[in-house]
């Protein structure tokens, strides 16, 4: 009997020290849907190739949420190890001071994996020389088009506009022959304005977009802006452009797409495989195009958009560890096919590039062949790189006041001037907020 | 003499409060402290940076034309909201009050969106109103051959959030004013009937009259209502767009909050809102109480 109490009592140490030696990893991010399941899929995976390591991977909401979320936690002494954290909240994760620079800990026998990251994703994550964060999901906002409209109208289904003015022209085309009900749609976002802002060449903020300094100067109020606003006012005008008046509205946009009401969308490269199904359900042909730019402008290329994996500061080492292990892994070549293939998001290592072109992805999808070649192609300088900005967030919604305001006739030249110094401002009080 | 009769110690009546003292110390009273004194502070990151300023929150607050803008827009919100759906809700009452065939699914239907939750009614009114697919701009369409821009006009925008919040609430109203209309005394009605009142007469000089405690307590929570309750509406359906136009409020500390990160200017509009709310219901009591009518 006594023995048997002893044997029970042995083995349950050893279990309790097996379990001890586990490292547990929490991991939040910030996709819903489908999404989440994949994610899920790909962490059971881990675990189960990892037996030392247990991650806890937690879905947070928004990506405004996760942040949030993050930052109460380790406020409180128990942040997950692992945050998502979208690009524009960059600027303000690496001010929060709750997060350690990648880079620094990335294992000596895995730092080939920094370097097979496509150019324009590292330009858009190196800060100050190295990576704060690992890359995750990056998208960029393409055109999609539907050809059975553009064949009604009369227009070529494998020529789709490539400027402002092919738009235009297109869309009188489309309306006068009641091909469509609407010409173009997308969702009213500042991101549209920065990634156009950056097609020109221009910036966005002073000290180069905020890369070689802090930013303390935003720049509404620029020759760049001025363009875009002027077309946009001039197909919103003519009935060409149409939006569901809420703004960040990216469903509403798809809905008006794919219900056919308006021949084109401009959205995130991240929506491709939703809208390949979409057509396919509603029965009509899809095109994809490079974004539209200003007329008379050399196309510079777009912004990285997306998001990206952060590690927070404070925990054992043990777990630090675990926590980069595992990221690397879920970032992986393999992984990043994955990913690509299951959700339209960019491959952003060079070697997944290698493998989907081997596979001849690219010739079979097509659709994602348009929106990963304007990627490439974007030229590498500061304004593709994107502006660093602390209360982007904010600075967004100050540029989307300002197009309704220019919607409901404000002049353009006084509103590009008022949210200028809305924007300067905002940035202002947040730099005095900055404790260094 | 022993006052505390009914306790065998004087310390008891104070032991059985505590779990409520406790209860609103924690939960009620240390949030308002804490906001009232967050309110001069510039804070960043949710807490993790704080900065001494004063009242430099407030006088942002009140030079700033946004907030202006923010203020206008919520006291026309308010005032619409509690308007219309206190009389919608009056009129509905003594509609379904009377005894026609089939009061029984009226009176349910009338408080259905209530029971409704806040998000989902915002995202079928979204779908409702969306002006190019949206059901009502097809029957627009169709019949009137006009198509509005619901959510792109300020002016159709905030008439929109009105009505959401309006139909909302509408079915609260109701419950109160017919359970309130089936407590009037018969006999008074009765002996304005034979001294040969008009039913317009009879409504609005003794009906309405004898209702009026229930008014009262309705205007009191109807305005708490619009002031508190309306978040979920504005967020889902315009998001405080187009430019401002249908920013309130309870919203706009939401956003400054959460969303840009400045708790010290979200606290400072809590304290307003918050100011706001009782001095308006102190008018209530001072100015309302004195034309209710209790008797029955």
């Amino acid at each position: 009997m006594k023995r048997l109490a002893i044997a029970v009592g042995l083995s349950a140490l050893i279990g309790f020290a097996f379990a001890a030696e586990k490292v547990h990893v929490t991991f939040w991010h910030a996709f819903g849907g489908g999404r989440t399941a994949f994610i899920q899929r790909a962490v059971e995976d881990f675990n189960y190739t990892h037996p030392g390591i247990e991650v806890k991977v937690e879905y947070k909401g928004s990506y405004r949420d996760t942040l949030n979320a993050a930052i109460l936690a380790a406020k409180q002494g128990n942040a997950p190890h692992i945050v998502q954290i979208f690009e524009v909240g960059s600027q303000l994760a690496i001010d929060s001071g709750i997060f350690v620079p990648i880079q620094d800990y990335v294992p000596a026998g895995l730092e080939f994996q920094l370097d097979d990251y496509i150019k324009p994703v590292a330009n858009y994550y190196r800060i100050g020389g190295k990576f704060n964060s690992i890359p995750w999901n990056s998208s960029n906002p393409i055109l999609y088009y539907n050809k059975d409209i553009f064949k009604k109208a009369g227009l070529d289904p494998n020529n789709p506009p490539k400027t402002y003015g092919e738009v235009v022209k297109a869309c009188e085309k489309i309306i006068a022959s009641k091909a469509a009900p609407k010409c173009i749609t997308w969702p009213l976002h500042s991101w549209f304005v920065e990634q156009w802002v950056a097609e020109q060449g221009a910036l966005l903020a002073n000290n180069e977009n905020g890369r070689a300094a802090r930013a303390t100067d935003v720049y509404i109020n620029s020759e760049a802006m001025k363009r875009i606003m002027k077309w946009w006012k001039g197909l919103y005008d003519k009935g060409f452009y149409a939006y569901t008046g809420k703004p960040e509205d990216w469903d509403g946009a798809n809905q008006l797409f794919v219900s056919q009401q308006a021949a084109m969308e401009i959205t995130s490269t991240s929506d491709v495989t939703f809208m390949q199904n979409a057509s396919f359900e509603n029965g009509f042909e899809l095109g994809t195009g490079f974004l539209p730019v200003p007329d008379g402008v050399e196309r510079n290329g777009t912004v990285v958009g997306g998001a990206s994996l952060w590690l927070t500061k404070g925990h054992p080492q043990k777990e630090q560890e675990a926590a980069l292990t595992f990221l690397l892994w879920f970032t992986n070549t393999e992984n990043m096919v994955r990913w690509h293939k299951g959700t339209g998001y960019f491959p952003v290592l060079n070697t997944s590039v290698k493998v989907l072109e081997w596979q001849n992805w690219f010739e079979r999808n097509p659709a994602y062949r348009a929106a990963f070649d304007q990627l490439l192609q974007s030229k590498a300088n500061r304004a593709t790189q994107g502006a660093l900005i602390g209360p982007f967030p904010e600075i967004r919604t100050i540029i989307e006041n300002m197009v309704q305001q220019i919607f409901q006739g404000k002049d353009i030249a006084k509103a590009l001037a008022e949210a200028d110094a809305k924007a300067d401002k905002a940035l202002k009080n947040y730099n005095a907020s900055v404790k260094k | 003499m022993d006052t505390h009769a009914a306790y065998k110690s004087r310390w008891l009546p104070w032991v059985l409060l505590l779990p409520s003292f406790v209860v609103l110390l924690l939960f009620l009273y240390y949030p308002t402290f804490e906001t009232f004194w967050l309110s001069l502070f510039r804070v960043a990151f949710l807490g993790l940076s704080k900065t001494f300023v004063g009242l430099e929150n407030y006088k942002e607050l009140f030079t700033n034309p946004d907030y202006l803008q923010i203020f206008k827009n919520t006291v026309i919100f308010a005032f619409f909201v509690v308007i219309f759906s206190m009389a919608t809700g009056l009129a509905l009452s003594v509609l379904a009050n009377q005894k026609v065939s089939g009061w029984r699914i009226y009176r349910l239907l009338l408080i259905w969106p209530y029971a409704l939750s806040p998000a989902v009614a915002g995202v079928i009114f979204l779908f409702m109103f969306n002006p190019q697919s949206g059901i009502v701009n097809y029957l627009l369409t169709i019949s009137l051959g006009i198509a509005p821009d619901w959510l792109t006009n300020p002016k159709l925008a905030m008439a929109l959030l009105v009505f959401v919040a309006v139909w909302k609430n509408v079915g609260y109203n109701v419950v109160f004013y017919i359970a309130g209309l089936q407590n009037l005394p018969g006999e008074v009605l009765e002996a304005a009937l034979i001294d040969g009142a008009t039913p317009w007469q009879r409504f609005w000089r003794v009906t309405f009259p004898l209702l009026s405690p229930m008014t009262f307590f309705l205007l009191i929570i109807n305005t708490i209502y619009a002031f508190f309750e309306a978040f979920p509406f504005v967020d889902l359906l315009t998001k405080g767009g187009p430019s401002n136009a249908t920013n309130i409020l309870i919203f706009n500390i939401y956003r400054d909050g959460f969303e840009y990160y400045k708790t010290g200017m979200a606290a400072a509009q809590s304290v307003i809102l918050f100011i706001a709310v009782v001095f308006l219901t102190i008018m209530q009591f001072r100015f309302g109480e004195g034309r209710v009518h209790y008797g029955g």
